[in-house]
């Protein structure tokens, strides 16, 4: 069964910043089968984040979905939303691009949910941990208890402030139901923590890192979603502690049958985890396929400098060989068309002066790739001069030049997103 | 130490914003007003008497439109509404009500510009101090501190103001001296008292500040290394330690510029002041005729606000420039 | 540490700096210029009286023994006699506190009612017209000295719209409530609402103020953390994300800074008082220090920083309590 259950065409997120308007996503085509893994990887500035939130709808402003489709299928859902939204309806598929925000919310959690790259950070310090599982268990459960239609669907804001403020007073207005906490119980069980019944009283500040990832990972499979977003699920872990999550992960994929769309920089975690891949550069996906395809067979001369720059594994002499050059900005203004790569290309020839279209690579019916070498061979006479792009690129030696220390960029979506945090003050 | 990272810092949030201007176009304003302020009046702001330089009479508020008064044996007219002669009218005693608006900006930016710096002088030392040296230094004049805080700020100056009486200081007026003003008192009170106890009554903000930041940069690796040549403490306070935590303690500074005009302001009204031309004397003056002619206490009110309002511009914009989470310090 | 520790500390702390304010009084007294004797009597007391008083009131001892003395009435309730009134000092502070405390609990909710709406708008809606709105009151709401705003409310909503009383309160709190359980009347309660609001509305607007700042900026912070995200990738209701989450980390350490506050809460009901002539310790303190009444000044101070001591020290344990990773400490 190899049917999709995502596919996201044409998809642009765009933030409007005060420096300008900058492309973190760009025309993004990117298709995902039910019950794979498939990966997204790409530098830390790439857009790869950006990807994996606009999916979720979590693009906040100065960020905004600008054009495309995210197509979800899902029969069910699709008759549900049918008739209050019929032009987002396309058979199996509804385009969530096409639907109210308060719907959108209403897929959070139980169609997709999310584990995040940093765990300490994305528990709620005040908040034991129980709670904020229990809290997920509860928004499942509370969605599977409506009436299936869009009216109830969009209403599905059924938790007020009236509800809020009247639940400090009538315990029976909580949210949280006593079998949500011993639900969430079960599912810290689930992810492997010892004494759940003590963890879970417990804030997440008395956890390890790894037991917190854990939690996290509990937390989104509380809703038990059809499409878990894992973005960098590891980065923040030790090394040891990271084989853990992933094992983790691998199992309950397999017990569950969920897709899970896994965002990261390192692509020992794609090769160990994922089915099909995409490599992200400058907003766009630069070359997709099967992991063989792209670890194997790989045409664009980033994804090589790519997989030069990982260590071995398993002979760790192999000398590290950094992508000489900048990250891109991602600057409207700023970006010529031509290939965002051809300046850092060893390969760069005429050609890529002009932003090029994903051509599909002959000899595998699912490998596609935005570069020139797909169609023709590298030829040096038709080579750009070395100092063609020497105006434009900035001189400093950027640290992002160097893709390893994405290890130490905790926070990727920062850099993304040059957000104006001091406006407010303003009149 | 100010960074160019700082002065950027300054340069962005002021260019992009239009409040810093807006503060910044005021207190260079109530500045000018406050410097030659003899100049702008039109009457000598302290003459009570109900003779004008004509031989006519000053009307003391408080009475019918004209009235009569017995002068010296002789009955004469006045008048109390706005004239020609006294565009905002006088006070009950008759005193014309704009130039004392004029004055009152001198009194309220003294004591806040000096207030402020004696408060700097006592709090950052402390501060720096307890700090630095950390342990017991550190509990025993945190202690102190807390002591201090336990007392609100406007009812330990009461009290101050109450035992060591008010004290004012009269000052030359540089302007008058320069003859630049005809007719304008020679020299004006500051409330040195009111100076001395806004200072004492707010400089435990300071400490606390210094305190904070000495405690987070004594564990630096340059104040080791220096220790570790055998620098000595002193040198190490002023050198690094000072330097490099004066961004937050500038901000508090602002802050506490609008904190004590308000301070002096009150003790003013409530009579605690020792010179009567402040604004918030002035307000308690025309208190009685609230009803009648508003004016007298709305004015000098106004002229506090405003005061307030830019020292506050200025403090949110280097707040907002330079980061030093301090929020809630000090108010 | 466990809570108990906590409050113990805290406690023998408090009890220091009470110490302390008695101490730094005591001192003001004795270095204050003047001598009390003839301050209690009044001018033109014949020496011989005057050396009567100095005997009685133990003025000829020797400084320390004042000092013990003094310390020794304070530790049992004993603020000494008024100098003007000749009344007890305590019976003078006890009465005058219940509209103190009226008036401060008025204006705290007041300004809780207001700000924290406002500052959750102004933080959920940044650079739109509310936030610029509540911005500007906040702005206006520090910068505004407060007596000089009681002035213009009276002048606005009292004399001009004659909404509000402008005169000295006819009943207050206990009174009204008293008057509810015998006679079953609102009536004296609607009175006391009608006084007590422009009051607590001059009183409450600088913490209206801060409050409102206070929020915002925390707010703002709060709801780019990462946890806000997850929250929300969780599919949880967007109310209980604003508020259970974000609204409740925001306030942990903005409880903090109130209880500081509360030292200008204080002061500024001495100022609020004075203004409407409210019958609450501010205004006894006003008249106390314009009369060198020492016994009852140093009364009433002391009272006010047993009082800021205290409610710091609920206000830390609260703070203990809400914020689990201090609590483990």
């Amino acid at each position: 069964m190899t049917e999709d259950i995502l596919r996201v065409h044409d998809l642009s997120t765009r933030y409007f910043t005060q420096d300008g308007q900058v492309n973190a996503v760009s025309n993004l085509d990117l298709r995902i089968e039910r019950g794979e893994v498939f990966g997204i990887v790409g530098e830390s500035g790439s857009g790869k984040s950006v990807t994996a939130r606009s999916i979720m709808d979590l693009i906040e402003p100065p960020g905004e979905i600008t054009g495309g489709e995210i197509k979800y299928r899902n029969g069910e859902f699709a008759e549900t939303v049918a008739d209050e939204h019929p032009n987002a309806v396309n058979g199996e598929f509804v385009n969530l691009l096409e639907l109210p925000p308060n719907v959108r919310q209403s897929l959070r959690g139980t169609s997709f949910s999310m584990i995040f790259q940093d765990p300490e950070s994305s528990f709620n310090p005040t908040l034991t941990v129980g709670e904020q599982l229990a809290e997920a268990v509860e928004v499942q459960r509370r969605a599977s208890a409506r009436p299936r239609s869009t009216r109830a669907r969009t209403q599905s804001e059924e938790y007020s402030l009236g509800n809020f403020l009247l639940s400090t007073v009538l315990p029976s207005q909580k949210y949280i139901t006593e079998e949500s906490r011993e639900r969430a119980i079960e599912l810290l069980e689930l992810v492997g923590i010892p004494d759940p019944v003590e963890r879970a009283d417990e804030y997440p500040h008395e956890y390890s890192g790894g037991m917190l990832q854990r939690a996290m990972i509990a937390q989104a499979l509380a809703g038990e979603p059809d499409v878990l977003v894992a973005d960098e699920p590891t980065t923040a872990l030790d090394v040891t502690i990271q084989a853990q999550v992933l094992d983790l992960l691998d199992e309950l994929q397999e017990e569950t049958g969920m897709t899970i769309l896994l965002i990261t920089h390192n692509l020992g975690v794609i090769a160990r985890m994922c089915d099909r891949v995409g490599v992200m550069y400058a907003g766009e996906i630069v070359e997709r396929g099967s992991l063989e395809d792209v670890f194997d067979e790989q045409v664009h001369p980033y994804t090589q400098g790519l997989l030069g720059s990982v260590p071995d594994l398993e002979g760790a002499t192999r000398r590290l060989q950094p992508i000489p050059g900048n990250v891109p900005s991602l600057l409207d203004h700023e970006m010529d068309d031509r290939c965002y790569f051809a300046d850092r290309c060893p390969k760069a020839m005429e050609d890529c002066l002009e932003h090029p279209p994903e051509f599909e690579v002959p000899g595998s019916d699912d490998h596609e790739v935005r570069c020139v070498l797909a169609e023709m061979e590298y030829a040096e006479s038709r080579a750009v001069p070395d100092d063609h792009f020497s105006e434009t690129s900035r001189t400093a030696a950027d640290k992002h030049a160097d893709p390893d220390r994405t290890e130490d960029d905790v926070q990727p979506q920062r850099a993304e997103q040059p957000v104006d945090d001091s406006g407010g003050d303003r009149l | 130490m100010i960074s160019d990272r700082v002065k950027s810092n300054l340069k962005q949030t002021f260019s992009e914003s239009l409040l810093p201007k807006l503060g910044l176009l005021l207190l260079v304003s109530i500045v000018f007003m406050a410097i030659f302020a003899p100049v702008l009046a039109t009457h000598d702001p302290t003459r009570t008497g109900h003779y004008s330089d004509q031989g006519t009479a000053y009307p003391p508020l408080g009475q019918d439109l004209t009235t009569q008064i017995a002068q010296d044996g002789d009955i004469v007219e006045v008048t109390v509404e706005p004239t020609s002669e006294h565009i905002l009218g006088t006070n009950n005693v008759g005193q014309d009500v704009y130039s004392r608006f004029l004055y009152g900006a001198r009194v309220s930016l003294i004591v806040g510009l000096l207030g402020t710096s004696m408060a700097l002088a006592i709090g950052v030392p402390f501060g720096l101090v307890a700090g630095y040296y950390g342990g017991r230094v550190d509990d025993a004049m945190m202690r102190i501190a807390d002591i201090m805080l336990a007392f609100p700020a406007l009812v330990l100056a009461l009290a101050l103001i109450g035992v060591f009486g008010q004290t004012p200081i009269q000052v030359p007026d540089p302007i008058v001296l320069a003859g630049l003003a005809d007719g304008m008192p020679e020299s004006i009170p500051i409330p040195g008292m009111v100076t001395l106890v806004v200072a004492l009554v707010t400089w435990v903000w300071f400490a606390r500040v210094a305190r904070g930041e000495a405690l987070s940069i004594r564990n630096e690796e340059y104040v080791k290394a220096a220790k570790s040549f055998g620098t000595s403490d002193r040198t190490i306070l002023l050198k690094h330690v000072l330097p490099n935590s004066l961004t937050p303690i500038i901000v508090l500074a602002t802050i506490q510029v609008a904190v004590i005009i308000l301070l002096e302001a009150s003790l003013a009204y409530l009579g605690f002041s020792g010179t009567t031309l402040s604004w918030g004397y002035e307000i308690e003056r025309g208190q009685d005729y609230l009803r009648t002619r508003p004016w007298i206490s709305m004015l000098p009110g106004i002229g506090i606000v405003l005061a307030v309002i830019s020292v506050n511009l200025l403090g949110d914009w280097f707040r907002d420039a330079l980061d030093p989470n301090i929020e809630g310090e000090g108010r | 540490m466990t809570m108990g520790k906590f409050l113990i500390r805290r406690l023998l702390q408090g009890i220091f700096v009470i110490w302390g304010v008695i101490t730094i009084m005591f001192g003001l007294r004795a270095v204050s210029p003047g001598d009390p004797a003839t301050l209690m009597l009044g001018e033109g007391a014949t020496q011989e009286l005057i050396e009567h008083v100095r005997e009685q009131e133990g003025l000829n001892e020797p400084i320390y023994v004042q000092y013990f003395d003094y310390l020794q009435g304070m530790v049992v309730g004993d603020f000494g006699y008024s100098w003007i009134s000749n009344r007890e000092v305590e019976a003078m502070v006890i009465e005058r506190i219940p509209a103190t405390v009226e008036l401060a609990v008025a204006a705290t909710v007041v300004a809780i009612v207001i700000a924290i709406p406002l500052g959750v708008i102004s933080a959920t809606r940044r650079n739109e017209s509310a936030d610029y709105g509540a911005t500007l009151f906040s702005l206006l709401g520090i910068s505004t000295p407060n007596f000089w705003l009681g002035l213009m409310l009276i002048l606005i909503l009292g004399v001009w719209a004659g909404i509000f009383p402008t005169g000295r309160r006819p009943v207050g709190f206990a009174e009204a409530v008293m008057t509810l359980v015998q006679h079953g009347s609102l009536y004296d309660l609607g009175i006391w609402l009608q006084y007590i609001t422009l009051p607590a509305l001059t009183l409450g607007t600088y913490f209206t103020a801060l409050i409102t700042r206070l929020t915002r900026s925390g707010m703002v912070d709060e709801l780019g953390k990462p946890y806000v995200t997850a929250s929300r990738a969780k599919g949880l209701p967007s109310v209980l994300v604003r508020y259970k989450h974000v609204l409740r980390n925001t306030m942990i350490p903005i409880i903090t800074v109130l209880g500081l506050q509360m030292g200008t809460l204080l002061g500024g009901a001495v100022i609020t008082e004075t203004v409407f002539n409210w019958p609450g310790l501010g205004l006894r303190l006003i008249d106390a220090l314009n009369a060198r009444d020492w016994p009852l000044m140093q009364g009433i101070v002391v009272f006010i920083a047993i009082a800021f001591v205290s409610i710091n020290i609920i206000v830390d344990s609260l703070y203990t309590y809400l914020n689990p990773q201090v609590r483990e400490e």
